[in-house]
């Protein structure tokens, strides 16, 4: 009908390289960090990185990390950023299950996951509904539940085996961190796996997956075709509310003690974990399997740098300038593309 | 007309532009003098924008050479090529909406008293500026705050700001009404006499007649010819833009017209639309005219469920859709297509087919599984129905020509397998052969008992297509004109007409 047509094959080239980046890329990446543990431990710069101590530690700091970030990619995924209210979401729900340990195990669970989703409906209804800046909104929100545990909890830390007197609730809430099956396979991996399969389904095989890529891709488009926008968004916050809760859990469980402190540095370090997975802050890209990737290169870097010393400060500034560097790349690329919504 | 005595403003000799995969523009030759408004014809991807990009300064890779008043210049830079006068006024707007309108025109150039912004200065200067084309606002009011075809108008402004002595007009009436379209001509008619060269490019055919002294029809990324306007009709410049002739079918075949599907009764929305009532048969082709801001497109959004009414109901045959969302009525077959293809109708950044099925996703579920692949085989039959190119499935939206985006719009509302579709200007800025495949399907899929409500600021699209024409006014239906009654003159006069009927 139209003849000849001529088409700039420039951006398609582009696309189909970095899908390919950000799919099995990372994974790449992933492994030649081990390669360079492996080369470092043998020029003797350091020590125990091969060892099966040390690879069921990365294990373990990946099962946490990536538990935090398979939720919050659906934020991202939805064109929303992240949810900086995750660390105060895991110190709450955390202290929470440990206060009500008194009532029992199962009890504390459901009370975490409830305060959890309570979190997570609130930030879902007021940027879903009333489009509140979710970077801007999640902030506030994390001060208000940091507020709240300090104004009921005064300060405090509160210890499981000091709040009931049962040992049985305090053994089962010490073991969500520690239980391991066959002795190796930790259960927060096994948590971490099963949402990684669950959360790459609903992203890529489902109704919902399909019109949050929508919505994540052109919002206005999304409601224009019938989708309720609100909805999918609010639906996103509340995924990674409910992921975070269970990190609560695990963390508070690890660190055997409910406080305000538990989970800093979650959100900064799983919205690192899910742009280096590929999923790009502009929405509507990349796969929960490119998360995982993302996480295990965090976890590994992070294990890399402690093992050669490097000071936790130093750590940060190191992560902080990768986030810079990838979500440069990032729009760099998307605008030569001529796409100016990266 | 021409002034050919006030010599050439703009030669460019032999020019080039190279893509790694394509030639945009190929040796192409291209004049114009002062004082004469040149238009600039051709399909999309013909190669029109790109050697006006060229011109802007976008690319510093090009070939050939560009001589401005006689002086070879090497336009490498959008501050070079603004320097020698250079004025570019784009289809899609580049103004700040938040902030004022004086802010947009002086951008850059704001006058200053020591530290501070002068701003009575900014202020007279504005008025001035908005007075060159005839409009009477306040500077101060943000972007937002004044209509799309102001908003157009301060676009021009603010580039007649700078000084150019060579201006360069992409589609600037795509999102114009009739009224509008002749006061901007007007404008341009003065600033010609002023000694000033216009390039305009337009798909409209009658405005290039209307409008300018010279055209030059581009294809394939080489120049086909350049006419004096006197000596050239417009079926020759089909001609020599599509590289064959177009029979203007205006025999339409009579269609059957049967059961009403669409009912809408005292239709409200307070402050947009009031007491609207209508019936869409079967078969049948509704046309909606209108001026911008007429309360068109929002009586659309209420009918398929994007907004709320205030008072009213609608039936799709027979049965009530109030309170109903968007998705349930799009489930019973109603779709609406979007005036705004790249904010509202596609996600540019996802494939064709996820844009194909975008609407039908629920549609496609079987239990929680969303299964795609079950709406590929309709995607690409419809891909090959509208002659959509590339048709690639995987191709991203965003990549494909101004025509394929309008025919892929026009395919998602498709593969609702609609009963009613409400069309929102289905061919606005597309070329000549995307435009006659959309009329043609609309008219196949009224044949095959569809309702459609076409609402267009296209009057030859209203006059060829529909069976009734609405005049809308206002928010109200002032008029509803038969078919015989309907010529491009008749429409226009109706629209223009305060008698409510």
């Amino acid at each position: 009908m139209n003849g000849i047509q001529k088409v700039d094959t420039r951006a398609l080239q582009t696309n189909r390289f970095s899908k390919l980046l950000s799919s099995i890329g990372i994974y790449a990446i992933a492994a030649l960090f081990i390669v360079l543990g492996v080369v470092l431990q043998s020029m003797g710069i350091i020590n125990n990185f091969l060892t099966t101590q040390n690879m069921m530690n990365i294990v373990d700091a990946v099962a946490l990390l990536g538990i935090v970030a398979v939720g919050m990619a659906f934020i991202t995924y939805s064109g929303h950023y992240a949810d900086l209210s995750a660390p105060t979401t895991i110190a709450l729900t955390g202290i929470v299950s440990v206060e009500l340990l008194r009532f029992g195990f199962i009890p504390a669970i459901m009370g975490a996951v409830v305060v959890g989703l309570i979190i997570g409906i609130i930030n879902g209804i007021v940027i879903g509904k009333f489009k509140a800046n979710p970077i801007i909104w999640t902030l506030a929100m994390s001060y208000v539940s940091m507020g709240v545990i300090r104004f009921v909890w005064v300060n405090k830390q509160i210890y499981p085996d000091v709040i009931t007197d049962d040992p049985f609730p305090v053994m089962l809430f010490d073991n969500i961190y520690r239980f391991r099956f066959f002795n190796a396979i930790s259960l927060p991996l096994i948590i971490m796996l099963v949402l990684v399969v669950v959360g790459q389904f609903i992203l890529k095989r489902t109704a919902f997956g399909a019109q949050l890529k929508l919505t994540g891709s052109a919002k206005r488009t999304a409601k224009f075709s019938g989708i309720n926008v609100e909805l999918m968004i609010a639906l996103a916050f509340i995924i990674s509310a409910f992921t975070t809760t269970i990190a609560g859990l695990a963390i508070t469980s690890l660190s055997r003690v409910g406080a305000y402190y538990n989970g800093a540095g979650y959100d900064f370090r799983a919205v690192t974990a899910i742009v280096i997975g590929g999923m790009t802050l502009a929405g509507g890209r990349g796969s929960i399997i490119g998360v995982l990737g993302g996480t295990l290169v965090i976890g590994l870097m992070n294990n890399i740098m402690t093992l050669l010393g490097v000071g936790t400060f130093s750590q940060d500034i190191i992560r902080g300038a990768i986030f810079i560097l990838v979500v440069g790349i990032n729009a760099k690329t998307l605008r030569s593309m001529g796409r100016d919504d990266a | 007309m021409s002034s050919e005595n006030l010599g050439l403003a703009l030669k460019m000799v032999g020019v080039g532009k190279r893509y790694p995969a394509t030639i945009a523009v190929d040796n192409v030759d291209f004049e114009v003098y002062a004082g004469e408004v040149h238009a600039l014809v051709g399909e999309n991807g013909a190669g029109k924008t790109t050697l006006m990009k060229m011109l802007a300064g976008s690319f510093n890779d090009y070939t050939g050479a560009i001589f401005i008043n006689d002086k070879m210049v090497k336009l490498t830079s959008p501050s070079i090529a603004k320097s020698y006068g250079i004025g570019m006024i784009y289809q899609e707007l580049s103004l700040a909406q938040p902030i004022s309108i004086a802010e947009n025109l002086l951008v850059g150039r704001l006058p200053r008293k020591g530290l501070f912004i002068d701003r009575d200065k900014m202020v007279s200067e504005s008025k001035r500026l908005l007075k060159t084309v005839g409009l009477d606002l306040d500077p101060l009011l943000p972007i937002e705050d004044i209509s799309q075809h102001e908003a157009q108008l301060v676009e021009i402004a603010k580039v007649l700001g700078t000084n150019p002595c060579i201006l360069v007009m992409d589609e600037p009436t795509s999102a114009l009404s009739q009224e509008e379209v002749e006061r901007l001509f007007k404008i341009i008619a003065k600033l010609r006499n002023r000694g000033m060269a216009i390039v305009y490019i337009s798909h409209h055919l009658p405005e290039v007649f209307k409008v300018a002294d010279r055209v030059t029809v581009m294809r394939d990324a080489k120049k086909v010819a350049t006419r004096n306007i006197g000596e050239v009709t417009r079926e020759e410049i089909v001609h020599m833009m599509v590289g064959r002739s177009i029979k203007e079918l205006f025999t339409k075949e009579k269609r059957e017209v049967g059961q009403p599907r669409l009912e809408v009764k005292g239709l409200s929305r307070y402050g947009f639309f009031h007491d609207i009532d209508l019936q869409l048969h079967a078969g049948e082709i509704l046309g909606i005219c209108g001026l911008s801001g007429a309360g068109r497109s929002e009586l659309a959004q209420v009918i398929c469920g994007i907004e709320k009414a205030d008072a009213g109901t609608v039936l799709l045959d027979g049965e009530p859709l109030d309170g109903l969302p968007m998705a349930k009525r799009v489930l019973r077959g109603l779709g609406y297509l979007s005036e705004d293809r790249k904010r509202e109708g596609l996600a540019l950044r996802l494939a064709m087919d996820d844009n194909i099925l975008s609407a039908v996703i629920p549609k496609l579920k079987q239990g929680v599984v969303y299964n795609k692949r079950s709406g590929k085989p309709k995607a690409m039959q419809l891909i090959e129905e509208l002659s959509i190119y590339p048709p690639d499935l995987d191709r991203t939206a965003g990549n494909l020509s101004g025509g394929n985006q309008q025919k892929l719009l026009l395919a998602k509302w498709m593969a609702i397998n609609p009963k009613v579709l409400i069309l929102d200007e289905p061919s606005r800025g597309v070329d000549v052969g995307a435009k006659m495949t959309i009329h043609e399907t609309i008219e196949r899929l009224a044949h095959e008992g569809n309702a459609i409500l076409i609402i267009s600021s296209d009057l030859p699209e209203l006059v060829r297509l529909a069976d009734r024409v609405i005049i809308m006014r206002k928010g109200h239906f002032t008029k509803i004109m038969d078919q015989s009654e309907c010529s491009e003159e008749s429409l226009l006069l109706a629209a223009n007409t305060e008698v409510r009927v």
